[in-house]
């Protein structure tokens, strides 16, 4: 699930949102790991030779690479959005992949939660409004998540209100 | 913040042909260049085989002679046999095919327009690198031409080394048409490994949410055993070509005996990479055709995780029986009798798949359009290269049939007519949904036929050739095996006829082909995430994420 409630604190509660990646911290060590074991096979025909060391340059280079691109995939989807509630204050930050952040604050009572069916860059596309801005909220999630999530927002404003 | 945009969103003008196509990031565009640079190539690579086929029809040396190449045959001029340029021949047959046409065609290009699609990724993980990669295939291609043309060994143009380039031989040649060529093979395996990279963290960490291993389609699966093989097994091969280069140009010995190096190590270290190397060719195969048959037999794959560890188990097995195609170097009897049993250990998954393959057809309603009677002749003609394949594993029978024409007939019967089939069922799948036209199915039918009888009367002949004992590699041959010889240069006529066509197909269907109107122009058992979207596909394609019943029916495809 790309998106999670903290546990709350105090009256304030706390949502989470993140793009979903499909490789998990353990699926990265188990190719990494299984392409390296795999690749140095042919070390052992040369062991012994200075072919062994013409060779091992271009073995780690590979593994190097593959190491990289992955992490470097990761960290261009570390996005992430928290939108923290509490009672007279309701506050959205983004944060970008390069560690930029972007901020909206608003009234709570005042917040439209608003979710266009069709019109916007995705399908059911969530935004909240308030203080004079509209903004948008987890456009990187599925379509469903987007809907049930509205559903929950409202509900957690209700609940302050 | 990231300010709500509801109204009149980013819809950027369209690129002018310069932008779209020279300085493409897009996966589809990217997949279309790689087919078509790869059909040039091919073509080339064809016509290099053909005028082979014409020097081999008849005893004697008609063509390739020393007073100048011939293409008609004048019996009045004299005529020395010209063996540097049959050398050349074969040596760019092989370097181009293996290089520059199967590999950029299967996995360049279906790869790069489907696999994204398959797992509902908007494009790529770093597109700018999928340019790159392109663009060093075409650099390797230029360069590999180069090569044919720059003065190489017998004071003439290219390199006559074979398409393995074992020293001593690759070593001595003269010139530097060799080094162009070792330069060729440099830049397109960076170029493969860039791609493999792109490829496999775009399949595992661009998966739509709810897609697990468990659950993606078998292209991208191929795909993704494909991109593992290049990564794991091109590095070596990268490897042992520059220590080739350096023995050339900068005195190092790592291959001359003369100064305490082995040249049997180039040799491992080559076939290393070069089993694999056949398995990258073939694999993407498997997977189209796993799609093809499929949807034509109108019924889910059967066996499909079978079907997918099938693969893994031929990728991981490719890495573990390279010494079989150099039993005669001396090697010992335990070394000989390790490398022929992990060798026939590799017909148990592959026998996997073809009978997973056949057991999908079984009991279904099947419809003989063109991309299935292509995945027939690929199931056909592949099985009965694997069974050659069986026999050659045997280390005492190698020894007979060893650099014999019996090897020539095995690994086209596997590679000419498993992965080519593959690339033209393929096509025909998938040229409605790549560019919006249907092909004519007469056409398709009649290319299919002409290059199936042509590929079997090309190869099935070359069998017996090679029982009866004539070597590969010779621009001649005795008299005694002139029938066959003949027989097998009509059928190389026939399937060059059947190329020319299909490139005919090929801009008829682009120009004037019938326009596709629905998504899926198959029927519901092509149901993968590319059915789902317009044909040709909009420029941009799940930019969000798609809906799960998309691409979940609850069974595998």
């Amino acid at each position: 699930m790309p998106y999670e409630w903290l546990p709350p604190d105090g009256t304030e509660r706390r949502l989470r949102l993140w793009p979903y990646r499909s490789l998990s911290a353990r699926g990265f060590v188990w190719f990494v790991g299984g392409t390296a074991l795999l690749i140095s096979v042919p070390l052992f025909a040369v062991l012994g030779t200075r072919v062994l060391w013409g060779l091992l340059p271009f073995l780690a280079t590979a593994v190097a690479g593959i190491w990289w691109a992955l992490a470097r995939s990761w960290r261009d989807g570390e996005l992430t959005e928290e939108l923290t509630l509490a009672p007279g204050r309701m506050t959205l930050v983004r944060r970008a992949p390069d560690g930029a952040e972007q901020r909206w604050e608003a009234n709570p009572y005042w917040v439209a939660v608003r979710l266009y069916p069709t019109g916007g860059p995705v399908l059911s596309y969530l935004t909240l409004k308030g203080d004079g801005r509209e903004v948008e909220l987890g456009a990187f999630l599925g379509e469903a998540e987007r809907v049930a999530l509205a559903g929950e927002i409202r509900e957690a404003l209700a609940a302050l209100r | 913040m990231a300010d709500a945009a509801v109204h009149g969103h980013g819809e950027h003008g369209h690129p002018g042909f310069f932008t779209r196509w020279f300085m493409s990031t897009n996966h589809k565009d990217i997949g279309i260049l790689y087919l078509f640079t790869a059909a040039v190539v091919g073509l080339i690579s064809v016509i290099f085989t053909v005028y082979m086929r014409m020097e081999l029809m008849e005893p004697g040396v008609q063509y390739m002679c020393l007073e100048g190449a011939r293409f008609i045959t004048d019996p009045a001029a004299e005529c020395t046999p010209n063996g540097h340029l049959w050398n050349v021949m074969i040596t760019y047959h092989g370097v181009l095919m293996m290089f520059f046409v199967v590999i950029p065609a299967l996995f360049g290009g279906f790869g790069n327009y489907f696999m994204p699609l398959h797992i509902g990724a908007p494009d790529m993980a770093f597109p700018r690198m999928n340019n790159l990669s392109f663009w060093m295939f075409v650099a390797g291609v230029s360069l590999g031409v180069a090569s044919l043309l720059a003065p190489g060994g017998d004071d003439q143009a290219g390199s006559g080394v074979g398409w393995v380039l074992y020293p001593p031989l690759s070593t001595n040649e003269a010139g530097w048409s060799m080094d162009l060529a070792i330069f060729a093979v440099h830049v397109s395996g960076a170029s493969s490994i860039l791609g493999a990279i792109n490829m496999i963290t775009t399949f595992l960490n661009m998966r739509a949410p709810g897609m697990t291993l468990h659950k993606v389609p078998l292209f991208a699966w191929s795909i993704f055993v494909t991109a593992w093989l290049i990564l794991l097994s091109l590095p070596v091969l990268a490897g042992a070509i520059t220590m080739l280069l350096t023995d050339r140009n900068f005195g190092t010995t790592f291959f001359q005996p003369q100064g305490g190096g082995d040249p049997i190590l180039y040799q491992h270290i080559l076939w290393f990479f070069g089993h694999p190397e056949v398995y990258i060719i073939i694999i993407p195969g498997f997977g189209i055709i796993s799609h093809v048959i499929a949807t034509f037999a109108k019924k889910p794959i059967f066996g499909y995780l079978p079907m997918v560890y099938a693969m893994v188990a031929i990728g991981v097995l490719g890495f573990v029986v390279w010494a079989h195609h150099m039993y005669t170097v001396g090697m010992s009897l335990t070394q000989q009798s390790y490398f022929m049993l992990a060798t026939m250990v590799i017909a148990v998954p592959t026998g996997i798949k073809v009978f997973s393959w056949i057991a999908t057809m079984w009991g279904g309603s099947v419809e003989f359009k063109t991309p299935m009677l292509w995945a027939f002749g690929f199931l056909c003609l592949f099985t009965i290269g694997g069974v050659t394949g069986v026999v050659l594993s045997q280390a005492p029978v190698d020894r007979v049939y060893h650099d014999t024409y019996y090897v020539v007939a095995h690994f086209h019967y596997v590679m000419s007519l498993g992965a080519v089939f593959a690339i033209f069922a393929g096509t025909y799948f998938w040229i409605g949904k790549m560019s919006g036209r249907q092909y004519p199915e007469w056409a398709g039918k009649l290319h299919f036929w002409m290059m199936f009888i042509g590929a079997n009367l090309t190869f099935f002949p070359q069998h017996f050739l090679g029982r009866q004992g004539m070597p590969r590699r010779y621009i001649d041959y005795p008299e005694a095996f002139a029938y066959w010889n003949w027989v097998s240069s009509m059928g190389a006529f026939l399937s060059f006829a059947s190329f020319i066509f299909f490139i005919g197909i090929v801009f008829y269907t682009l120009r004037y082909g019938k326009r596709v109107t629905e998504a899926n122009y198959w029927n519901p058992y092509a149901d993968t995430l590319e059915w789902t979207l317009p044909s040709p596909p909009p420029e941009h394609t799940f930019e969000t994420l798609p809906k799960r019943s998309d691409w979940d029916h609850g069974h595998a495809h």
